[in-house]
């Protein structure tokens, strides 16, 4: 074989090399519903959405579970995943515990509480966040905007003292920073932050079911720190029964059950009519 | 072919051995028995034991598949390039086995905007931050002073110690926070209320650099076990 037999063999061998590489076919990349094209929500749509359901969520885990329990003598504590405290989490425990989970799911949604005069100084905003949260206390308006450092589109929605519990124990709380909350206040604010100015049907859905699957993890958390209780007479009967009922508490799929008929109509609804609305807008612009 | 010319014939010889090279290589260092060999370092207090695949996980597709994908990535045929050969080992693969909802400092709670001047100083955002493997040490950190990052401000009401917070602080004395404070918040032990109680300092960086554990034998959550972790990657596999 001549050397120019042997560049040949050699620019043959390379072509195969090419093309077995691309008959192959690559690693599938993850753009089934992310295309452009597939994105029909704003971030801040779906963010006010959510924050919506979490304030349903949270007031009737305050009015419905801790109001009501502690009449029944159930304790509420910011330790109650210590083995020595019997107690549950605080509303403000009860979101932190959604937003861990929500952080453990692969759906890339931040949730934070923070507050001006926080019990826990680790709450207290600073920087942007407290310059927002100066405006919300006025207008009680969402914030929207984007965070440069993070790339990261975040969202601040007013969290107010819907129930007597929220004043009540912020006020008489040892380490309270301000004693004078009273029901209507703009206690704080939850931040929401989302990596993409827009989401497509599948992300919007998948951001409303990471909450709501926090939301059972932490209710269930809890309802397994009262398995642990050492003496009987302090375990409430889990059932279908609420506290205001007597020394019961909701097992957890009666307290989703209880979510999901308070927030589902609404959040439905605003998925329905934003396509509806989208649709539109789509047959004005072609 | 091979006569012609004997620079020639070293050249075919050289790749020859070149290619066996290669392929003894390729077929003896994935081997368990060459895990030391190819460790960047000894693995971290706790770690001792684990196999190299326990964080090492192998990368979706196969080699020439994902090959194939980063020459595309190369050249602008796809948006996202692909682990090759193994993952990358990030919070997830940690928090897999650590997973601890007590945690008083989980990775994520510094995501939030108002931490980030704390993070351009030290990045609680990733574990490995802290626990950079293959380094034979619990804590790569120097010093055990980063609480000052968000803390510096700090105001303790009902103090329950008797050198109060406000002149530890005042002194800059932030080595002194983990004699008393147990940073993930997983021990289970009493804290002191005197100072001249709490655990010598020289002890918690005896701890810190992967010595005995002076704060408690007792955890409230316990981690998984490499037999443990993969029973329950095979469970969560199947159930797909």
């Amino acid at each position: 074989m001549n050397r120019y037999g042997i560049k040949n063999l050699v620019f043959l061998l390379a072509i195969n090399s090419i093309m077995f590489l691309q008959s192959c076919g690559g690693v599938p990349e993850e753009k089934s519903s992310t295309t452009q094209s597939n994105k029909v929500f704003a971030v801040s749509e779906i963010l006010t959405l959510i924050a919506e359901e979490n304030d349903i969520t949270r007031t009737l885990y305050t009015k419905g579970i801790v109001g009501a329990g502690k009449k029944q003598g159930l304790k509420f504590d910011e330790d109650w995943q210590d083995d020595e405290v019997e107690a549950g989490p605080l509303p403000a425990l009860f979101l932190r515990g959604i937003s861990s989970d929500i952080r453990k799911s692969i759906v890339p949604l931040g949730l934070y509480l923070g507050s001006d005069f926080p019990i826990n100084a680790s709450n207290k905003f600073t920087g942007k966040q407290a310059e927002l949260f100066e405006k919300i206390k006025t207008n009680k308006e969402p914030q929207h905007f984007f965070e440069e450092d993070q790339k990261l589109y975040t969202s601040m929605f007013a969290d107010l003292a819907v129930a007597a519990p929220c004043v009540n124990c912020h006020n008489e709380h040892k380490n309270t920073t301000k004693t004078d909350w009273k029901l209507g206040d703009v206690m704080g604010a939850t931040t929401w932050q989302y990596p993409s100015d827009s989401l497509s049907y599948k992300e919007a859905i998948d951001v409303i079911k990471a909450y709501r699957n926090g939301t059972k993890a932490i209710y269930t958390a809890y309802l397994d720190k009262i398995a642990t209780f050492k003496i009987d007479s302090t375990k409430p009967s889990i059932g279908n029964k609420w506290p205001s009922k007597g020394f019961y508490i909701p097992t957890a799929d009666v307290f989703i059950d209880s979510v999901r008929k308070l927030t589902s109509y609404k959040s439905f609804e605003k998925l329905l009519a934003d396509s509806k609305r989208r649709k539109n807008n789509y047959l004005v612009s072609n | 072919m091979l006569n012609r010319n004997p620079l020639r014939k070293r050249q075919y010889i050289g790749t020859l051995i070149g290619i066996i090279v290669t392929i003894v290589t390729y077929i003896i260092l994935p081997l368990k028995q060459t895990e030391d060999f190819l460790s960047l370092g000894p693995l971290n207090t706790g770690h001792e034991g684990l196999s190299c695949n326990a964080c090492h996980t192998d990368a979706k597709g196969s080699l020439i598949q994902q090959l194939q994908s980063n020459m595309a990535y190369t050249f602008g045929a796809r948006k996202t390039k692909v682990d090759f050969g193994t993952q990358n080992v990030d919070n997830k693969k940690c928090i897999a086995c650590h997973d601890r909802p007590n945690d008083r400092h989980p990775t994520h709670r510094f995501l939030e905007p108002k931490f980030k001047d704390a993070i351009a100083n030290i990045d609680a955002t990733q574990c490995e931050t802290c626990h950079r493997e293959h380094n034979d040490t619990r804590v790569v950190l120097a010093e055990a002073n980063f609480c000052v990052n968000c803390h510096y401000d700090l105001e303790v009401k009902n103090d329950p110690i008797n050198v109060p917070h406000s002149t530890l602080i005042s002194n800059k004395q932030w080595n002194t926070c983990l004699q008393c404070h147990d940073f993930h918040g997983n021990h289970l032990y009493k804290v002191a209320e005197k100072i001249e109680d709490t655990i010598p300092l020289q002890e918690i960086q005896n701890y810190l650099r992967g010595g005995k554990d002076p704060f408690s034998s007792k955890k409230k959550h316990l981690p998984l076990s490499e037999d443990e972790w993969l029973k329950m990657k095979a469970k969560h596999t199947n159930s797909k």
